[in-house]
């Protein structure tokens, strides 16, 4: 328990927050601390409760005990309208924007300046957004519509929304999952000037090599419970992965030089038209994945891998070439029946993944439930669906609240992932094609899921991984694929190449003769 | 839920407890609306409108006057066996549109369905000349007939939306009318219309016409077997169609609670993106989804129509039978479940009873009820809400993991205008 001194340099005091909900503590007596112009990470596994005690702050949750106070007065947090009154803002991991609205009023929206009978003052908001954008570099169009802007735009102007209603005390709640490399490096800027300025910061995350470059200090939560709070000073990334799953934790992925097989997965010529342009997504991709190796295709967020994939499993339609699995000319096969040698962990877990209303029996046998071992004669066969997952559940360590029924959409977001990943791994195929498998998933989580595809690799199977992380990129895979704008534009070594060159050929700065891939 | 988790916790009872909240909202809406016209009216009063309270709550048992002139009470079949007619359409349009909906489809459909239904089943039925078969087989022919008709109205909307991603309601709509038109032409230009019931006009044979050398001879056709249910509740209208409808009521429920069939309905409903994901075909699920559901609706028509005892007014071409409507509030208030479906509709039809017995009775008449109808129809689309609301009460089972999804009821099927569902594909 960290000492609590009356000192008035602090903002934002949570003393002793208790938040329960039936079963659960999701808050156990926490206290959290922010200083006056600090950056203060939150640190904690999924389900660890820095959500939830986020939740408190912003006044969407009362918790049961404690209290909060800002610049040492106790102050009462019922709503949100209270926590903007008292200038806490806040950038939620899933951004709250209206699509079809513009930017500017994206911005002004629930705090607009109006005339004397209520009309709008857009001009004099217009000024004041392009005064913040300006002077903190937030680069966004203010008339465009957010369903037209990149994801890292909208990203600033939540910012924005924060700056313009003048809050001083900002949290972010996760927010590098969703951006470029670029991108965060920009985001650690900004958040840096920010805090020079005397703005205080909360940011939660679980990317240990963000906490260590921008934060100050760091609190971490385990369980529900508070561990401590260090200055990332004094500590590394170790001890804090430590701190945060209780054990020590592996940070490097620990495995043999691939053997190689035979080709699984061939590659020829490859193209999928894009629904956004008139151009290929992919255009003209050739490779291999041979067994027992993992192939990674690098790239940045939306040069053609999303379209790859679903042109590899048949979810899209392919405009040219062929893709041969397993010898079998699968070009034309539909879904199902590419199934058939193909695993897929996709890349939105929520919108392919999971059924998320239906219960996690029912999604583990989503591809599976009219094999004979789970119906008869049309008739699910509810006892082998029932143990099967109980099955999968305790292989595969997936925890919910009440086992094979609870329903998907209440599991935490790691285990939602590995649930996906027990059932295409079980599912036992020799291509496994997995999109970002680790996304949004602390460290305890990506050490169980890397392991996961180590072991099918060992095992013979041709994995073919999808992933933005640089560091996941160089860890994991045997080889890799760049891709740039719809074209595969270099292959490289994990063991011979670093950082800095598969960045270049991220950015496109850098490109290889396409007769050296084939 | 094989845990033990209590009672009111579990999901089905709070269906249940919301739907029930909502039936005594609207009723006790109806008793507010009957003591406030009968404390306004002249012709009626204080004690007049505790009558009518007491018919609207218990007017299934009312059988009538005594000597006295007071209410009397007692078992009364007549009432109760009509009450089991007039729920057996009701059943299956009320399963269309859950099953439907189970699927991810608004079915407001299901009045054309039913139109074309009953245009099959009375074509079929007045069409084969008397003696020609065996009455059983014109019967099973006629019925199967309806069931087809509705199944290829269904598929319409069903291709539309699977094929083109047209809004199923629009199509629905549109196809609705079609009917309505269609189905007057064809009655207009047929030799089914009653023309030895001379005091009648517009109307249609019942289906105990029969045809004889060319002429239409009463008690020559068919009619729905009563299986005893006639000596149960006697001077009623009932017959055994009531036990088929229930039949199908529960066979929609093991197809989509236990076959893999159902398994996949419910996943294009639910997530159509991650259903094609595992490789089902949501094309052809919602096709057939809207097959079944036009199925369900048009076998309600077979059902009324060929009970023998009903006509049919033929010229529709202005309205659309208010059964197919019924079974969206009939669906809604009993969540969407095949069984709940059964005493939903059970229930619509002992509030039009009670309503007979309103107008029978004392000086109020009947369209009170439709105002208690349409008070439960509102609160049917909000039983949901008081779902969630009853469900952030009871339990906040939801909330357990920290970092789950938020409260925020995206899950819940919504509300009847964002019924559409699963379209944003």
């Amino acid at each position: 328990m960290a000492a609590l001194d009356n000192s008035q340099d602090y903002v934002i005091e949570m003393l002793h927050i208790t938040k329960e909900f039936p079963g659960i503590k999701a808050n156990d007596d926490i206290t959290l601390q922010l200083r006056r112009g600090e950056i203060h990470a939150l640190l904690g596994e999924n389900g660890a409760g820095k959500s939830t005690l986020m939740s408190v702050l912003f006044g969407l949750y009362q918790p049961e005990q404690g209290e909060i106070r800002k610049n040492g007065e106790r102050v009462l947090i019922n709503n949100p309208n209270d926590a903007t009154a008292l200038g806490i803002g806040m950038v939620h991991q899933h951004f709250k924007l209206v699509e079809v609205f513009t930017v500017l009023d994206n911005i002004i929206l629930g705090a607009e300046t109006t005339g004397a009978l209520g009309f709008l003052k857009k001009a004099e908001a217009r000024k004041k957004v392009q005064a913040l954008s300006e002077k903190y570099g937030l680069k966004v169009d203010l008339d465009a519509k957010v369903e037209d802007i990149t994801v890292g735009m909208q990203q600033r102007v939540e910012i924005l929304k924060m700056l313009y209603r003048d809050n001083e005390i900002l949290i972010f709640d996760e927010p590098t999952a969703v951006l470029t490399p670029q991108e965060i490096e920009e985001l650690m800027a900004t958040m840096k000037e920010f805090a020079r300025e005397g703005k205080s910061i909360l940011f939660i995350s679980h990317k240990l090599n963000e906490i260590m470059a921008v934060a100050d200090r760091v609190s971490v939560l385990r369980k529900g419970k508070y561990v401590g709070t260090v200055n990332t000073a004094d500590t590394n990334k170790q001890e804090l992965s430590n701190m945060m799953v209780g054990r020590p934790v592996q940070l490097v992925v620990t495995k043999d030089d691939a053997r190689p097989g035979e080709d699984v997965l061939r590659v020829e010529h490859f193209s999928v038209p894009s629904h956004v342009h008139k151009r290929n997504a992919v255009n003209d991709v050739s490779f291999t994945v041979r067994a027992g190796e993992i192939v990674c295709i690098a790239g940045i967020d939306g040069n053609g891998q999303t379209e790859l994939v679903y042109g590899l499993s048949g979810m899209d339609k392919s405009n040219g070439g062929s893709v041969t699995l397993c010898g079998e000319d699968i070009t034309h096969y539909s879904i199902h029946r590419r199934g058939g040698n193909m695993s897929h962990i996709p890349e939105d877990r929520h919108k392919h993944g999971l059924v998320l209303d239906f219960t996690l029996e029912q999604n583990l046998v989503l591809q599976r439930f009219r094999e004979p071992q789970f119906q008869h004669a049309g008739f699910i066969d509810e006892g082998a669906v029932r143990g099967y997952a109980q099955r999968l559940i305790e292989q595969y360590d997936v925890r919910s609240g009440q086992g094979p029924v609870t329903k998907a959409r209440s599991m935490s977001g790691g285990n939602q992932q590995k649930a996906i990943i027990a059932r295409e791994v079980d599912r036992d195929k020799p291509l496994i094609i997995a999109v970002q498998p680790t996304r949004g998933l602390d460290v305890g989580a990506i050490e169980y899921i890397h392991s996961q595809l180590v072991a099918e690799r060992d095992r013979g199977k041709a994995i073919l991984l999808v992933s933005l992380e640089l560091d996941e990129v160089m860890s994991l895979s045997d080889r890799i694929l760049v891709m740039y704008e719809g074209e595969i534009v270099g292959e490289l070594d994990p063991k011979k190449t670093n950082v800095q060159e598969l960045g270049l050929y991220m950015a496109g700065a850098k490109r290889e003769g396409k007769e050296a891939l084939a | 839920m094989n845990q033990k988790e209590p009672l009111l916790q579990r999901e089905g009872a709070k269906s249940v407890l919301a739907s029930l909240l909502s039936i005594a909202i609207g009723l006790a809406f109806g008793a507010l609306a009957i003591l406030v016209v009968g404390l306004a009216s002249r012709d009626l009063g204080a004690g007049s409108a505790w009558e009518g309270i007491r018919l609207i709550f218990g007017g299934l048992f009312s059988t009538g006057r005594g000597a006295s002139g007071a209410l009397t009470w007692g078992f009364n079949g007549q009432n109760i066996g009509n009450m089991l007619f007039r729920a057996m359409p009701l059943i299956m349009t009320g399963l269309s549109v859950a099953m439907a909906y189970k699927t991810g489809l608004f079915n407001i459909g299901a009045p054309g369905q039913y139109l074309m239904g009953t245009l099959a089943s009375l074509a079929i039925a007045l069409g084969i000349p008397s003696g020609a078969l065996p009455k059983p087989l014109i019967w099973l022919l006629a019925f199967c007939g309806a069931i087809l008709a509705g199944a290829i109205w269904g598929a319409i909307p069903g291709a539309l939306k699977a094929f083109l991603n047209i809004n199923e309601v629009i199509a629905c709509i549109m196809t609705n009318w079609i009917a309505a038109n269609f189905v007057t032409w064809m009655f207009s230009i047929s030799n089914f219309k009653n023309v030895v019931e001379n005091t009648k006009s517009s109307y249609i044979y019942k289906t105990t016409y029969g045809l004889v050398d060319g002429k239409y001879v009463s008690g020559a056709g068919i009619a729905t077997s009563k299986m005893g249910l006639d000596k149960v509740f006697p001077g009623s209208q009932i017959n055994g169609g009531i036990l088929i409808a229930i039949l199908f009521a529960i066979g929609v429920y093991v197809m989509m609670e236990k076959t893999t069939f159902g398994y996949e309905l419910k996943a294009c409903g639910s997530n159509r993106h991650a259903a094609r994901y595992a490789g089902i075909s949501d094309r052809r699920n919602i096709v057939l989804s809207m097959v079944i559901a036009g199925g369900l609706s048009a076998a309600g028509a077979g059902l009324y129509c060929l009970s023998g005892n009903t006509e049919f007014f033929w010229s529709t071409y202005q309205s659309l039978p208010a059964i197919g409507f019924n079974g969206i509030p009939v669906a809604l208030l009993a969540v969407c479940n095949p069984i709940g479906v059964i005493f939903t509709a059970i229930f619509m039809s002992m509030l039009s009873i009670s309503g007979l017995q309103l107008t029978n009775l004392t000086a109020y008449n009947e369209y009170i009820t439709d105002v208690i109808i349409a008070v439960i129809v509102y609160l049917s689309a909000f039983s949901l809400v008081i779902k969630m609301w009853l469900g952030r009460r009871k339990d906040k089972v939801g909330a357990v993991d920290a970092n789950a999804e938020p409260l925020v009821p995206k899950s819940e099927p919504k509300t009847v205008s964002e019924a559409k569902g699963g379209d944003e594909a």
